[in-house]
């Protein structure tokens, strides 16, 4: 089951009516309590949602770990305080001051940081909290340092203060239903596609044409957004702040600890991890805060380990797998159906636009260099394909053939040399989702499943690149799906798929890109004969339909009878091209790869 | 003016020694391991009330319980890695993560929970020892300090480069597989790794405790000052973590006296981010 069928939920009323009661109990819980202790309690589960959720969104969705949240919403917290007690301007408007200014210190310092690996991200970002958490306790000109700050009670809409709490509580459930809803709004959209894609493999994803930089700025900002708001919610509800509160690593990691629990990059999991640990956190802290001072901060390390350990998916995540196991039961749309040929209204339109006519090379290499250190992966590389062509790639392992894909597809930069496609010049074009939206797309030799989406939601990553539409989107993958004969596995998670499908979807993923040039690398490698052919018709029948094919292949069935042209690389340069038979002959080619053998067994 | 400045690089110079020791027990577990333990500091807290309470309850000089704190934050090193981190060595970076820092809260808040938030000293004859060596003042725990920092350091340089076990985590650190290959037995290795790495942080808490104090939440003071020194030195590089060390030991004296006490944090924090967005392998790592 996929995202896409509960987004797109088959018309069962009886699930909608369950969301709207429950949505109706939340709204109207904080009126039937009367009890302050209790209100309390509410509000502070709405608040720890809020900011889970907001953090769910970069951390779960994109999968950024920021331990530095807290940054965003002290600045969120001081900045809305200072402007009231300086200006006496409105907290509202200072919240909006706060928001700003989180953004833009969010994209001064937070973009950068995406350059780096997980590890050192979460560093990087400990690191930013902690500068802002000194600076604030030193600047006591500006923030009064570690004295804090004391906003003065002054009950009224426009304070943001209020006598009851009750109006505190429906302010943060108003926030959290928000948050819910951009979440909700992000999840079913292409832009929340693109983030679960490059959480799973960043590379795989930019091969799909994903802006991966974009994305998580983009996912950065909203988290940010929300975290903000709630620091001046924060200020506003208890009075005070201080750089320990609002700057401090504990909150950035117990919005981690709610998501982990609740359920990373799930639509309810934080929701869920406030409303199960806030009570509990509070609790402890009563029993056991008082008397042991810090038990309930070793309960909540271990809950911790074992989460992360045991629990990897979180209450949310579980749920989820039940709710979609429950859904695809009662499924009462069906699907496309699965069979192959089909009418050819129905075939994916994968022919890529393009002047047909064009004599002129599709792709021209000229002079490509690529040296790592001392050693030269490619050197003056020159060679051509034509529209329409399916031009082998071989030569003996380390012979360069994957790193000119990675030259062409834009993973690698080239030292020397130019690259033309469709008469413009691209050379050095970077990151590869630009090569990407041109129409060259590729496979890895490895493969790069998105391992944590079904079958169809990682074909629907490659469709986006040119159709915007989720709905859409869907209905072409499923003819992609069919088209390459991987329909009974269309709900299945990629990570539970044998190699050959994998590779199967790899091609297809590719492909939904609606590419004028699709770079195999080994794409039938390690499969039985039987697919093997399996694998050779879909080549064949991509062909037919305008797709410029260019294989790296190591099994010599293949390549030989796909290609109606073979290059041959050794030590980075090209020994030979022509015919597979005239290739098949070539004495270099012979001593360099194929082996006397090879022209005996033919 | 040139002596003070003497002075600054001197002090900067001699607690930096101290820095290295820790941060060359974080290299080598990154380096080996490819996780970053958060938990770091927390160990040398460990160490630094050990070492405080041998001396309380039992009279031991305190760079004399490195005799003991060594072996034993070794073994506590074994048994830490074989429960905790061992099971998520293959899990993705978010569940490492949380790991060493699910760790970190615990340690943290049972010292809490045994020694209360009050902050530990140890006063002995030599604390207030200075030598006056051509016009500078040489505070003798801090080169005590320093000299058995550096002792430390060459001793586990040499053993990485000359035994049999010491050569299997260098190969471990550069390539997995591999070392498998060679009948390297990695989780024994991994633990032995992890177990110097502890062992490194707890002799520098002993070798601490003279001339600083413990309270709970001291380790993540100078587990912080460990990230970027093991970033400035290169995250692959247990020479690089020396030299970070000792650069950062010089810098934080400079801010101190030229910026301001409270910020001379900010500025390696600042220092750290630059490195980390401009060149992630720092000093002496390689790619």
């Amino acid at each position: 089951m996929t995202a896409i069928e509960k987004e797109f939920p088959p018309k069962s009323k009886a699930i909608s009516g369950m969301i709207g009661l429950a949505l109706l109990a939340v709204i109207a819980l904080p009126l039937f309590i009367k009890n302050e202790f209790y209100l309390d309690l509410i509000v502070m589960i709405f608040f720890w949602a809020t900011l889970a959720g907001a953090w769910n969104i970069l951390g779960g969705f994109a999968g950024q770990i920021s331990l530095g949240h807290t940054a965003y919403f002290g600045i969120g917290a001081y900045t809305s305080t200072l402007l009231y007690l300086n200006f006496s301007l409105s907290p509202w408007i200072g919240m909006l001051a706060g928001v700003g200014l989180s953004v833009l210190v969010a994209f001064v310092v937070g973009y950068p940081c995406f350059r780096l690996s997980s590890h050192f991200f979460a560093l990087a970002t400990i690191a930013f909290a902690e500068v802002l958490r000194m600076l604030s306790a030193y600047w006591r000109g500006l923030t009064k340092g570690g004295l804090g700050l004391l906003v003065p009670f002054k009950p009224g809409f426009e304070y943001f203060m209020f006598n009851n709490k009750l109006a505190y509580a429906y302010i943060a459930l108003t926030f959290m239903l928000l948050m819910i809803f951009v979440t909700w709004a992000i999840k079913r959209s292409r832009f929340g596609f693109y983030l679960i894609s490059l959480r799973e493999d960043q590379d795989g994803a930019e091969s799909l044409g994903v802006n991966t930089h974009r994305c998580k700025t983009v996912a950065l900002i909203i988290s940010v957004v929300f975290t903000s708001v709630m620091g001046t919610f924060y200020a506003q509800y208890f009075q005070f702040i201080d750089p320990e509160i609002c700057f401090s690593i504990s909150l950035s990691i117990q919005l981690a600890l709610l998501s982990i629990i609740g359920g990373l990059g799930t639509l309810l999991g934080p929701v869920m991890g406030a409303f199960l640990l806030t009570p509990i956190d509070v609790l402890l802290r009563g029993w056991l805060g008082g008397v042991f001072a810090g038990l309930n901060l070793i309960v909540y390390g271990a809950i911790l380990i074992v989460a992360v350990m045991y629990f990897p998916i979180g209450v949310g995540g579980w749920l989820k797998i039940r709710w979609e196991r429950l859904l695809r039961d009662r499924m009462v749309t069906p699907p496309i159906p699965l069979k192959m040929g089909m009418a050819s209204s129905l075939l994916p339109s994968i022919s890529p636009g393009g002047d047909k006519t064009d004599e002129l090379p599709l792709l021209r290499v000229r002079s490509f260099g690529k040296h790592f250190g001392g050693l030269h992966a490619v050197r003056n590389l020159s060679f051509h394909i034509n529209r329409g062509e399916i031009v082998g790639l071989i030569g003996p392992n380390g012979a360069g053939k994957t790193t000119i894909f990675n030259l062409i597809s834009g993973f690698y930069s080239a030292d020397s040399g130019e690259m033309e496609f469709q008469r413009e010049r691209i050379t050095g074009l970077a990151p590869p989702h630009k090569v990407c939206r041109k129409g060259i797309a590729r496979t890895f030799q490895i493969v790069k499943p998105f391992n944590n989406m079904s079958l169809l939601e990682n074909i629907m990553v490659g469709v986006f690149c040119r159709i915007k539409d989720p709905w859409e989107s869907r209905k072409e993958a499923l003819r992609i799906i069919d088209f390459v004969g991987l329909g009974r596995h269309q709900f299945s998670q990629a990570s539970s798929l044998t190699i050959a499908d994998r590779k199967r979807l790899e091609l297809a993923r590719a492909l939904a890109t609606k590419p004028d040039l699709l770079l195999l690398d080994e794409v039938v490698a390690g499969l039985t004969p039987k697919e093997t052919t399996g694998l050779m018709s879909i080549i064949k029948s991509i062909s037919a339909r305008g797709v410029t094919v260019l294989m790296i292949e190591h099994v010599m069935k293949a390549v030989m009878t796909l290609s109606s042209r073979i290059i041959v690389i050794h030590h980075g340069e090209k020994i030979a091209e022509g015919t597979p038979a005239e290739v098949g002959e070539n004495k270099a080619v012979i001593d360099a790869y194929l082996g006397k053998g090879f022209r005996r067994g033919k | 003016m040139t002596t003070d400045l003497f002075q600054l690089v001197l002090n900067g110079l001699l607690l930096g020694g101290v820095y290295a020791l820790i941060s060359i027990g974080l290299t080598l577990i990154f380096g080996v391991l490819e996780i970053i333990n958060f938990a770091h500091g927390e160990f040398l807290m460990l160490a630094m009330y050990a070492t405080f309470w041998l001396f309380q309850l039992y009279g031991v000089d305190p760079y004399l319980s490195i005799v003991i704190i060594l072996p034993v934050f070794f073994l506590i090193g074994l048994s830490i890695q074989r429960i905790t981190i061992q099971p998520v060595l293959n899990s993705p970076p978010l569940n490492q993560i949380f790991t060493t820092i699910g760790l970190s809260l615990i340690l943290q808040n049972v010292a809490l929970f045994f020694f209360k938030a009050d902050y530990r000293t140890v006063k002995t004859s030599y604390s207030d020892l200075g030598l006056n060596f051509a016009g500078l003042i040489i505070s003798f725990p801090r080169m005590v300090a320093f000299i058995l920092a550096m002792g430390f350091i060459g001793a586990l340089l040499i053993y990485l480069k000359t035994t049999y076990t010491g050569m299997a985590i260098r190969a471990l650190a550069q390539e997995r597989r591999a070392s498998m290959l060679m009948g390297i037995d990695v989780y024994k290795t991994y633990r032995i790794a992890f177990g110097i790495g502890i062992a490194c942080v707890g002799a520098a808490g002993s070798i601490l405790m003279p001339i600083y104090f413990v309270f709970p939440t001291v380790g993540s003071l100078f587990v912080l000052i460990a990230f970027v020194v093991v970033i400035l030195g290169g995250y692959n590089s247990l020479i690089g973590s020396l030299f970070g060390g000792l650069i950062i030991g010089i810098i934080e004296g400079f801010s101190g006296f030229f910026i301001s006490p409270h910020l001379k944090e900010a500025v390696y924090f600042i220092i750290f981010i630059f490195i980390l967005l401009f060149k992630p392998t720092g000093l002496l790592g390689r790619k």
